[in-house]
């Protein structure tokens, strides 16, 4: 269960800090936890494997979950401004360390791979139960995360963390201020409208696209990050004998992927450009978008 | 007997219509297990709202000033009282910025399974059978969760229809509670509205919306020559007003704008829910992106597998050229 020393000061000491109200800078350290997905670019086309439960892998590329990579940018530049550290963290095969990898040169201090093998790891609580299990043992004030995987879709993995966590949380966060003991967060509603909130500290905040600019890494910061070490937690290094024993206490099972059911689906034009362009606009001339 | 509690959106007075739609799923899922659905609906001078919902459904009504607005926390404790009022099997949440931050609280709390973003949600005798889109839309998943305890599931918007209304309305029934303001979670400040400066994409005939295919910030004019020969006008996806290339009043889709207009033009977008579910009811939706199995194509009318950047400059030399 222990681990090694160097996730950085502990939460308590950081606590003891004591800060002058009349500080115009903020000057309380803040450890950043960034919880990222290595997912199959979305982009691919895909089909059902064999065994009807997964999705064919075997000639995938993989990326970087789109929102946590806001997720990781906005940890950083927290980091930036408040000082503390970043601990880039995921669940997942081996593959994954190149994000690891990608987070350390953009600025993530140190990176954790909870070794669950699980290449597709449908079961959101499991998943959950396991980061959180390893969260616990990371100093922190804040966990950020993707408000969504674009693989599986479920917006719930950051919830689920805050409650096996016992923490506050917020989705779909646009803007994030931490002035400790609290932290404000603008939540995205629908139609643009949003939701100012405030939490205390620790929480969890699920980042939405476009909070920030994520940054390209530095080639010698790549550099650097290629000779890092990635820690590497097994279930007994978070004190369990095996993944299963994080499954909550429910049966879930994936019965069947299959291609949607083509409803209403176009009428598709294929063929050289000049062809294609000539049957749309000949088609806005007859429905009377047109009329030059 | 299974119980089906749909939890009510509403903001600022206004009931969200998606919560119809879980009434319809909710009715159909308890209905097959010989159960009611039942609306919860927790707020603060809702009364209004409440005795709308009862052309519909029960209402379970919980009012107190610190539902005024939504917080997982008091919504987490006032649900606590329904619980007890309406025994559910299921607990139906929409798959919306509220729903999504609520779903998982509420697991959390009752220790119950749960499943987000569904489309169709069946109970095979004491199993929840869930289906979902995954993969940008572009695979179905089914899912199936067995628990003695409540299910909570989210289900996206726009995929069911809406609720009948009754042919008299059904009773409301008033649960007292106490909400401990300690534990409100993410507590509300307040709302900001999106200050408006530009043309309202959503009064427009028609509608041409760029997305990532158009690759560079400097190919928009091209995307805009095309709308201004229709006489329509430009939209995008959430991709381009992220990146500025185009303001947010832009945005098509479930953060932006709902636009239906007569025709819409989806130049280079693959057709994600998020920016689908703001443009499904346009009249005739036409759709260029170079990936066939993209799922705006299950929406479009005509789809034209071309990349856009090169199919735009066609288009507009024929138009141009008679």
């Amino acid at each position: 269960m222990a681990l090694p020393e160097s996730f950085g000061p502990s939460l308590q000491s950081i606590r003891n800090v004591e800060v002058s109200s009349a500080s115009p800078a903020p000057a309380v350290p803040l450890n950043v936890v960034v919880c990222l997905k290595q997912i199959p670019n979305p982009d691919l086309q895909f089909q059902v494997g064999p065994d009807g439960r997964d999705i064919k892998r075997d000639a995938l590329t993989y990326k970087t979950n789109g929102s946590d990579e806001y997720a990781l940018e906005e940890a950083v530049r927290l980091k930036e401004r408040h000082g503390g550290r970043v601990v880039a963290l995921t669940a997942g095969p081996k593959r994954a360390e190149q994000m690891l990898r990608e987070a350390l040169a953009k600025g993530a201090d140190e990176a954790v791979r909870v070794a669950y093998d699980d290449p597709a790891a449908y079961d959101a609580m499991k998943v959950a139960r396991i980061l959180a299990a390893a969260i616990k043992s990371i100093p922190h004030d804040l966990v950020l995360t993707g408000v969504q995987s674009d693989d599986h879709i479920n917006s719930l993995t950051g919830g689920l963390l805050a409650g096996v966590l016992g923490h506050p949380h917020a989705s779909v966060v646009t803007k994030v201020e931490v002035a400790p003991p609290a932290v404000t967060a603008h939540r995205e509603l629908e139609g643009g409208d949003v939701q100012v909130v405030q939490l205390a500290l620790p929480a969890v905040l699920t980042v939405q696209f476009g909070i920030n600019t994520p940054r390209y890494a530095s080639l010698p910061a790549i550099m650097k990050a290629a000779r890092q070490p990635i820690k590497e937690l097994t279930p007994a290094a978070l004190g369990a004998a095996a993944w299963d024993d994080f499954a909550a206490g429910y049966a879930f099972r994936v019965r069947r992927l299959s291609p949607p059911e083509a409803k209403g689906r176009a009428q598709m034009f294929t063929g050289p450009v000049p062809e294609q362009a000539k049957r749309l606009a000949a088609l806005l001339r007859e429905k009377g978008f047109y009329r030059g | 007997m299974a119980n089906v509690l749909v939890v009510a959106e509403h903001r600022e007075g206004k009931l969200s219509p998606t919560t119809l739609e879980l009434v319809a799923l909710g009715r159909a899922l308890a209905s097959g297990a010989g159960g009611a659905v039942k609306v919860a609906l927790l707020g603060n001078g809702v009364d209004r709202i409440a005795s709308q919902l009862a052309g519909y459904a029960e209402v379970v009504l919980v009012q107190h000033p610190l539902l005024q607005d939504y917080s997982p926390g008091g919504y987490v404790q006032a649900l606590e009282k329904v619980r007890e009022a309406a025994d559910p099997r299921v607990v139906l949440l929409p798959h919306t910025p509220q729903g999504y931050d609520l779903a998982p609280a509420l697991a959390a709390a009752w220790q119950a399974p749960v499943v987000t973003n569904c489309v169709d949600l069946a109970l095979e005798g004491s199993t929840l059978v869930a289906t979902r889109k995954i993969l940008n839309d572009k695979l179905d998943v089914q899912v199936e969760v067995s628990s003695d305890r409540a299910y909570v599931a989210t289900v996206r918007p726009a995929t069911v229809k809406a609720s009948e209304p009754l042919p008299s309305p059904a009773a409301v029934k008033a649960v007292d509670v106490s909400i401990d303001e300690s534990r409100l979670g993410a507590r509300f400040i307040r709302f900001e509205k999106p200050q408006v400066q530009d043309i309202d994409i959503a009064a427009a005939d028609i509608v041409v919306s760029a997305g990532r295919g158009i690759k560079d910030k400097k190919n928009l004019p091209l995307v805009e020559e095309f709308a201004k020969l229709l006489g329509g006008v430009v939209g995008a996806s959430r991709p381009l007003t992220d990146l500025e290339w185009l303001p947010k009043t832009r945005q098509v889709g479930q953060s932006g704008k709902t636009v239906r207009p007569k025709l819409y033009v989806a130049c280079g977008i693959s057709g994600a829910m998020q920016h689908v579910s703001g443009m499904k009811d346009s009249s005739l939706i036409m759709a260029i992106n170079t990936d066939p199995s993209a799922p705006i194509f299950e929406v479009a009318h005509y789809g034209f597998t071309a990349n856009v950047l090169e199919l735009l400059p066609a288009v507009i030399k024929e138009l141009k050229g008679r």
